[in-house]
Parts: structure tokens; sequence; C-alpha cells
């Protein structure tokens, strides 16, 4: 590299209380002081999370409006029981994380003919973006409120569709498709 | 056997006075931690750690155990023997130190031996005092018959402290300056470099921070005529215009902001932690270290904040005098000497007198730890800059300063009222003074020489003889 090329940049001038330190810092002490204030006083400090949850608080204050959080996915089922879904791929292929994995089959049951026989989500590389909700032409794939999922393991955390249907049995009571 | 101990500490009040003030010192470290970790999330917006205990109170604890049942290991490579004691070293240091705190003033007691059948009932009496008491306050013994026995009854005054050193600032600033071989030792031995950085920089910042840090107590030695930290409180405790505590912080507010910004660095603590810089260095000398040995050097380093604070609480704060208390409630200042308020014949102000200073202390200790969440890392050149172009000269002056006000004013006989009245008024225009003469030159001097930015290092994208790949 010439020298030339290397653009020398000068320090900001001081002002007088920056060169002498001492003002600049009781200054900065009264900032850290007035944080201790607000803590001690329960004015403003951060949520505990576990128990005390996002969703539960008001949403000036800080908390999260559910209706349109997308969480974790689930399966739907129709009025028998059954998966909803019809192996179109049309979640897949709109993934733009490419973590939704179906192997389709021919279906046991008369008014559709494929079904999922496999339906993978890999949940730690989903982006959580909606777009399989979007592309389903039968509303069998929705993004449910549910975000604190957890897992020992990566492979724990690609769900099935077992797990994906258990997901809609779970949730089906507080969010109707 | 109880009886036997009871008894023998009643007789020996200092060793009780040690063992109480290490444990008290030592056991509070725990919770300095926690305060630490708390006003470390109070400044950052959260609650800090609540999840052992109420409120996180056994916390500590629970590092303890983790501490002690970690395993001790060894990274292969290190010097065996300095790997191991080094940590040793600095909590040793600050354990010696911990020794001549001064605590509560001097205690007037009145002892009864029993002399019966000595040939010298007086001189058996003075042989049976304690060497602890202070050397020309053993009073003649008066000699009693009771039922039989003959009792010399002697009063004599002993300090309310572990060791009563005469030169107790001196010691301290000898023995924590010591405490740096713990660190240097640490970082040469653990064969990792950044540990060796880091130990490094922890000797050139103490020997930078050891001088004005000497010179500012300098200033308050020369002003009492005394380094006897005792005395140095007894003579704060009294009045300005029986209104104003004759605290040494009143006095002398630029020493005090020198002082601190020195204990500081002494201690290692933000914003001069160069020695641990935990986002450069990985933890410096302390990095290789786990379990105990690690566990070791936090206790060295929260001790010797607590012993540089207790110092400072000494030198600067009045020790134990509670302003206005003595006005107010005559009775709980157990003043019994008129002119001399250390001494009292009741051991509870003294215990009063230990609280008091404990919780000045915790206070002082707090804004280390308001300040160490507070502000930035000094960079290593900014460091050296304001210890050699800053701290230094302005001690220096403040030095010459209160020297030239005790030559003027002269030495005083009433020495404890010494900085009552005209002098301390004169010794505050004086901290001014020199802060504004330091601030005025500083604008004369030549600037600081330009920082480096641009080193030629061979291979770097500066060097023009080997080009940059």
């Amino acid at each position: 590299m010439k020298d030339s090329d290397i653009k020398v940049l000068s320090e900001p001038k001081l002002s007088l209380g920056d060169q002498f330190y001492l003002p600049q810092v009781l200054i900065g002490l009264g900032t850290t002081m007035k944080h201790m204030f607000k803590v001690l006083s329960g004015t403003d400090r951060v949520i505990q999370y576990p128990e005390e949850r996002r969703e539960d608080l008001p949403i000036d204050k800080g908390g999260m409006l559910l209706r349109t959080y997308r969480g974790v996915h689930r399966l739907n089922k129709d009025e028998e029981g059954r998966v909803k879904c019809v192996a179109c791929f049309m979640c897949s292929t709109a993934c733009p994380a490419r973590c939704i994995h179906i192997e389709a089959a021919e279906s046991p049951w008369q008014d559709r003919e494929k079904y999922p026989q496999k339906f993978d989500i890999d949940e730690l590389r989903c982006i959580y973006c909606g777009m399989c909700e979007e592309a389903c032409p039968v509303d069998a794939i929705e993004l449910t409120h549910e975000y604190d999922i957890v897992g020992l393991t990566r492979q724990e955390m690609i769900f099935d569709k077992t797990k994906l249907l258990q997901i809609f049995d779970e949730t089906i009571k507080d969010e109707p498709m | 056997m109880f009886y036997a101990i009871y008894h023998f500490l009643c007789e020996y009040p200092w060793i009780l006075i040690a063992l109480v003030a290490h444990g008290t010192i030592l056991g509070a470290v725990a919770y300095l931690i926690l305060l630490e970790r708390k006003t470390a999330s109070w400044v950052q917006d959260r609650i800090g750690p609540n999840r052992v205990g109420p409120y996180g109170l056994l916390q500590p604890i629970a590092d303890g155990i983790k501490f002690i049942v970690k395993e001790d290991y060894r990274p292969a490579g290190v010097d065996k023997v300095l790997f191991t004691i080094a940590p040793g070293l600095m909590v040793l240091c600050i354990i010696v130190s911990i020794a001549v705190l001064p605590w509560g003033g001097i205690h007037r007691v009145t002892h009864d031996f029993d002399v019966t059948g000595k040939a010298d009932p007086v001189a058996a009496a003075l042989h049976d005092v304690p060497g602890v008491a202070i050397a020309g306050t053993v009073q003649t013994p008066q000699i009693i018959q009771q039922s039989g026995k003959t009792i010399a009854r002697v009063t004599y005054d002993y300090p309310f402290q572990a060791s009563d050193v005469n030169i107790g600032v001196l010691f301290i600033l000898a023995v924590l300056s010591l405490a740096v071989y713990g660190v240097v030792l640490g970082g040469w031995a653990s064969n990792n470099k950044y540990s060796f950085l880091g130990g490094l920089r922890a000797t050139a910042q103490m020997v930078s921070y050891e001088i004005p840090l000497g010179l500012s107590v300098l200033c308050i030695v020369i002003q009492y005529g005394t380094l006897d930290l005792g005395q140095i409180v007894e003579k704060q405790a009294t009045y300005w215009g029986h209104i104003i505590p004759a605290w040494n912080v009143f006095a002398q507010p630029a020493t005090f902001f020198m002082f601190l910004t020195c204990i500081h660095a002494e201690a290692n603590r933000a914003p001069f932690d160069m020695a641990e810089a935990e986002q450069e260095l990985v933890g410096g000398y302390h990095t290789e270290y786990s379990a105990m040995r690690f566990a070791l050097f936090f206790l060295g380093e929260y001790a010797g904040m607590v012993t540089t604070s207790v110092v400072c609480v000494a030198l600067f704060f009045g020790g134990w005098h509670v302003p206005w208390l003595d006005k107010l409630f005559p009775a709980l200042s157990g003043n019994v000497v008129a002119g001399r308020p250390a001494i009292t014949t009741s051991f509870i102000v003294c215990l009063i007198r230990s609280v008091v200073i404990f919780t000045k202390t915790i206070v002082i200790i707090f804004v280390f730890m308001w300040v160490r969440w507070s502000l930035p890392r000094f960079r290593f050149d900014q460091l050296m800059m304001l210890a050699w172009r800053a701290l230094i000269p302005m001690s220096l002056g403040l030095l010459l300063m209160t020297a030239t006000v005790v030559w003027i004013f002269g030495p005083n006989d009433r020495a404890f009222m010494r900085i009552g009245g005209r002098m301390g008024l004169v010794l505050l225009f004086g901290n001014i003074m020199v802060v504004a003469v330091s601030m005025l030159l500083s604008k004369l001097l030549p600037p600081p020489p330009l920082t480096n930015r641009r080193v030629r290092v061979l291979g770097s994208r500066f060097n023009n003889l080997v080009p940059a790949r």
C-alpha cells in the first residue's frame, strides 16, 4: 500500500473538561448512578424472563403482540384427526432457509392423492419468516405463538410429523385455525 | 475449657481483635463479590443474582463450594513452584496488612492482678501488664487487700487493633506493594503470553502508581507529623468551628482524589485493570488458574481493596469518627480524657467504632465498584501518561504546598487540633490553588508525544520493505 493511499485521521479536539478528565468522569458516574436508582426503584429494568413474559406485559411497557408473533410450526389436522397436508411441496419450495423436508406417499384416504409420509422441519435452520404458512394451499402448516422451544441436541430440534401434530394438539385451544 | 478460652481472650483482647478482623474481612470478600455483581447489574439495568437464596444472598456460598470442588488444573509447562506460591504470596501480603488497621481507637482498661504472696506486689503487677499496653499509659497499681488476697489494680491503655505499629502507614504501603509479586509471578509462571503480558503491565503500573500514592500519603503524614494510623484518625475526630468534622477530605480534597485514583491502580481495579484486561488479555495473569488457586487471587484482590479502603477511611474520612454523634450523645463517644477522643473505657464503644469504620469502608468499596462499571479502561500509554504527566507533578505540588503550610504554622503542641481552625482552611485553599496552577501550567506545557499509530512492523501493511500479501 502506498503512503498516498493511507488516510490519516486526526484525533478529535478535546474540550477543557475532557482534558482534565475528572469532570467527564463525574458526569459518567452520574449516568450510571441514574441507572442504579432506576433499577432499585423498580421503574426500569430488564424482564425476569421465566417468571415475567413479554406477552403478559402491555405493549407500551415493552410487551409483545402475540397475535402477530411467528413461533414454532404446527401441522394442522382436519375434523377426522388426519393430517391436513397434501404433500404438495409448496412450503418447502417457498422456504428460504430450506428447512422443510417432505417425503410424499400415496394417500390412504379417498379425498386426496398424496399425503406426507415424513414431514421434518429443522427448527434450528428455520428463520421463522412465515413463507410456508403463506404458501400452503390447504392451510396445513401454521406458525404458532410458542417461542420457548428447547432441546439438548441438534437432532432433537429437527421436528418430525408426530411432533408437529402434537404441537397442533397442544396449541389448538389457544390458537384456533 | 470454654471458660479458659474466654478468659484467655479477655486477657489478650488483641488476639480476639485479630481473629475477628481477619475473619470478617476474608468472609466479607465473598459478599463483596456478590455486591460487585449486584452493582454491575444495577448499572446495566439488570437485577443480578437472585436465584440462590433470598436476593441471591447464598450465591457466595454456592460460588465457594464450586471453587473448592472444582478440579485444580495445572497446565503443562508451568513453573510448578512459582505457579503454586504466587496466589498464596498475594493473599499473604494482604492478610499481613490487615493486622495494622485501626479499628476502634484506644481502650482503657482497669485490670486486677492477683499478687498474693509476691515480695514486691507493685513490680509483680507491672510485670503482668501485657506488652501491648501503650508505653507511658500504665498507671501505678493500687494495692487492695480483699478477702485474704492481695490484688493490684492497674489501669492501662491498649490500642483496639490487632497490632499497633507506630509506622502503620509505611507498613501498609510496603506490604501492599509486595502484593504485586503475586501478580507478576503468577503471570510469569503460567507459561502463557497473555498471562506474561498481564504480569508485565502490572509491574509497570505498580511502579508508576506507587509514587503518587506515596506522595499523597506523605501530605497527610507531614500534616499530622505521625505515621501512626490510629493517631491520624484521632486527630480528625474534632470539628472546624464546631460544625464541620475536621476530616481530611474537607481540608485536602485534591490529595484525596489523588489517593483514590492511586488505590484504584494499586488494587488493580478498573479503569486501571491493565493486568487483567479481560477483553485483550483473556483474564491476564490468572488466565491459567482455576479452582481454589484462582479463588485465592480473587480473595487477594478484594481483600486488598478492603485494606486500601480502610486506609482511605482512616486517612481522609476520620476513621471511627461519626460526625456530631459525640456532640448529640456524649455518652456514646466514650470520651473519658479531655482532648483525647480516642481513649474510651467502654468495650462496647470500641465495637461500635469498628462497625462505623467498616461501614465507611463499604461505602468506599462501593465507589470502587461504581467506578469500575462506569469508566472504560485506559490504554497503556494513557495510563502511564496519567501517572507521569499528571498525578506525580500534581502530588509533588500538593506535598510542597502542605509542607509549606505546616512550616508556616509551625509544630503545634495541641497536635490533635492541628487541622481545626485556620490551618484547615489554608490547606483547602492550597489544594484548590495547586489544582488551578497545574491546570494553567498544563496549557503552557508542550503537548505529549503523539502516539505512533503507524509502526512499520515487518510484514504489516505499513511496512514498505516487504509488500503485504
